[in-house]
């Protein structure tokens, strides 16, 4: 697995496994899929989500796999790119709502989209993940100070529940994938949560 | 009822394009030497034989093709909603027809009638008097439209044949059930069979359509064959696919995607630009095979059948009865 750990530590190879996934439209396009060329932009649309609400769970398990396998040399390489993976998933979540602007045709569906729950899910967790991508710079984490940062960062599991619902409710019926997505990222935080406890309970118990 | 009503046909001038209209005519004319009943069917790829009888169909000038411009039959074929065969907008074309037979089929029909009677679809499709060709705006509730040339036969013959008894005020619908052949029910994504309702009144309207071809040719598996219901002033979900039994009732049958959600969906679903869905507007639609940039059109009340179906609801609040 140190081969993993070495090229996971790769930015290079980290910007690629990111941009991949939003040229992948690209290929039923070019095979003249009658489906997808039916309504295309519809097709984007929907993927640039699911790309956005993929690496919003991706980057959410990197500091629990720390917390729970410090030692684990892939756990630390993944965490070197938090804010890289952070940022592409709000880059993906831009990308989703300019298509979205272009498919409804226009800044005015805004009037309609704050009428919708479903709608407004998605609008909120955007603009979260806009301004935590705003905030990722060094130069607002020294405005900001440490501990308002990261106060400030925890939104990004508010995003995370957002988009949840959002993704939820962009179907008809219960989306399973929504739980492959996100349901790793709820083990996880729910293990590092179980595991950040217990050295407080047991200073508490002997103190 | 004998309401005398401006026909649709008596469309404006800015409903014709008449560059689209020439290609549409040569198109027609191509189908009409290749549709030619059985000797059509043995042309087409195996899994696309339904209903053969009744080609070529002839064309009712009411619904022309020149009024509208019909989706090509790519996308009406490739891109569908089918539950039964899985839920991705693909899914049908590949697994409707993989093995499954629609062909032959039996539809019953039932319930507060005169005339009960099991059908097989081509005797059905002789009785009712052959088929014709008409071209419908169809606009699901996802807010898409496209623009099919149906062949089948008016629901009201159906009815007609059912001879209905007085206290007969709604129909219901039934799809099939085969677990073996469609992988949606073997996954459960809906409550099976598919059943929908109409009221009377509206399965004799005019437009309500029974449709067992598209383009001259059967009807392919994963648009329902063979033998489907067409409403095209309703969200598509009214139109049930692969239709196995009609029971004429009493009382207002349960429509599946009512039972399954009943917040977003309701047994009227007429189309109605001023009544939104609950996570989306209606007020618009995209056009499918409009392209990239293809933008999206207005869409009309009742999808622009109000002449023939207006009536229908006059006094119902359809806000509440969307």
């Amino acid at each position: 697995m140190a081969w993993l750990e070495k090229l996971l530590r790769s930015k290079a190879v980290v910007v690629t496994l990111i941009v991949l996934p939003g040229l992948w439209p690209a290929w039923p396009l070019l095979r003249h899929d009658p489906t997808v060329l039916a309504d295309p932009l519809k097709y984007v649309l929907h993927h640039l989500g699911f790309v956005a609400c993929l690496l919003l769970a991706i980057v959410l398990t990197f500091t629990p796999l720390r917390v729970l396998f410090p030692k684990w040399g892939i756990a630390l390489a993944l965490n070197r790119h938090r804010r890289l993976v952070g940022v592409s998933a709000f880059f993906y979540a831009a990308l989703h709502f300019a298509t979205h602007l272009l498919y409804e045709g226009g800044f005015r569906v805004l009037a309609s989209d704050v009428t919708k729950p479903f709608l407004i899910s998605g609008l909120l967790a955007f603009a979260i993940l806009l301004v935590l991508a705003v905030t990722s710079l060094h130069a607002a984490l020294r405005w900001l100070g440490g501990k308002r940062w990261k106060n400030l960062h925890r939104l990004v599991y508010l995003a995370a529940a957002l988009a949840a619902y959002h993704q939820i409710y962009a179907q008809k019926l219960f989306p399973m994938q929504v739980v492959w997505i996100f349901g790793p990222v709820i083990v996880l935080e729910i293990l590092r949560i179980l595991r950040q406890r217990r050295p407080k309970l047991t200073a508490a118990a002997t103190g | 009822m004998f309401i005398l009503s401006k026909k649709d046909w008596e469309l404006p001038e800015s409903a014709v394009t008449p560059e689209k209209l020439y290609r549409t005519h040569n198109r027609r004319d191509f189908l009409k030497t290749l549709g030619t009943g059985v000797a059509a069917a043995a042309l087409l790829p195996r899994g696309l034989r339904a209903a053969t009888g009744g080609f070529p169909a002839k064309e009712n000038p009411a619904y022309p093709l020149s009024a509208l411009k019909p989706t090509a039959y790519e996308f009406i074929t490739s891109y569908n909603n089918f539950y039964e065969f899985g839920m991705e907008k693909s899914d049908p074309k590949e697994y409707a027809n993989k093995g499954w037979k629609t062909e032959p089929w039996t539809i019953e029909v039932k319930g507060l009638v005169r005339n009960p009677a099991k059908f097989d679809v081509n005797d059905l499709i002789t009785k009712a008097g052959g088929l014709e060709q008409r071209v419908y705006r169809h606009r699901c509730v996802e807010a898409w439209s496209m623009v099919v040339p149906w062949d089948g036969f008016p629901l009201a013959k159906l009815v007609a044949l059912a001879d209905p008894k007085p206290e007969a005020k709604y129909l219901q619908f039934k799809s099939f059930v085969d677990r073996k052949a469609a992988i949606g029910q073997r996954q459960g994504n809906l409550d099976y069979p598919y059943v929908e309702g109409l009221r009377l009144d509206e399965a004799t309207n005019e437009l309500a359509f029974m449709a067992t071809g598209i383009y001259g040719k059967p009807i392919p598996n994963q648009n329902g064959a063979p033998l489907r219901l067409v409403t095209p002033w309703k969200y598509g979900f009214k139109g049930i696919k692969s239709i196995v039994q009609i029971e004429f009732t009493s009382r207002m049958p349960e429509n599946t995607w009512a039972v399954m959600n009943g917040q977003e969906y309701g047994f009227y679903a007429n189309v109605n630009p001023h009544v939104d869905h609950p996570r989306w507007s209606q007020a618009s639609e995209r056009v499918i095979g409009a392209g990239v940039f293809g933008g999206r059109q207005p869409t009309l009340m009742f999808n622009g059948y109000e002449k023939q179906v207006g009536a229908l609801y006059k006094g119902l609040d359809l806000v509440r009865n969307y």
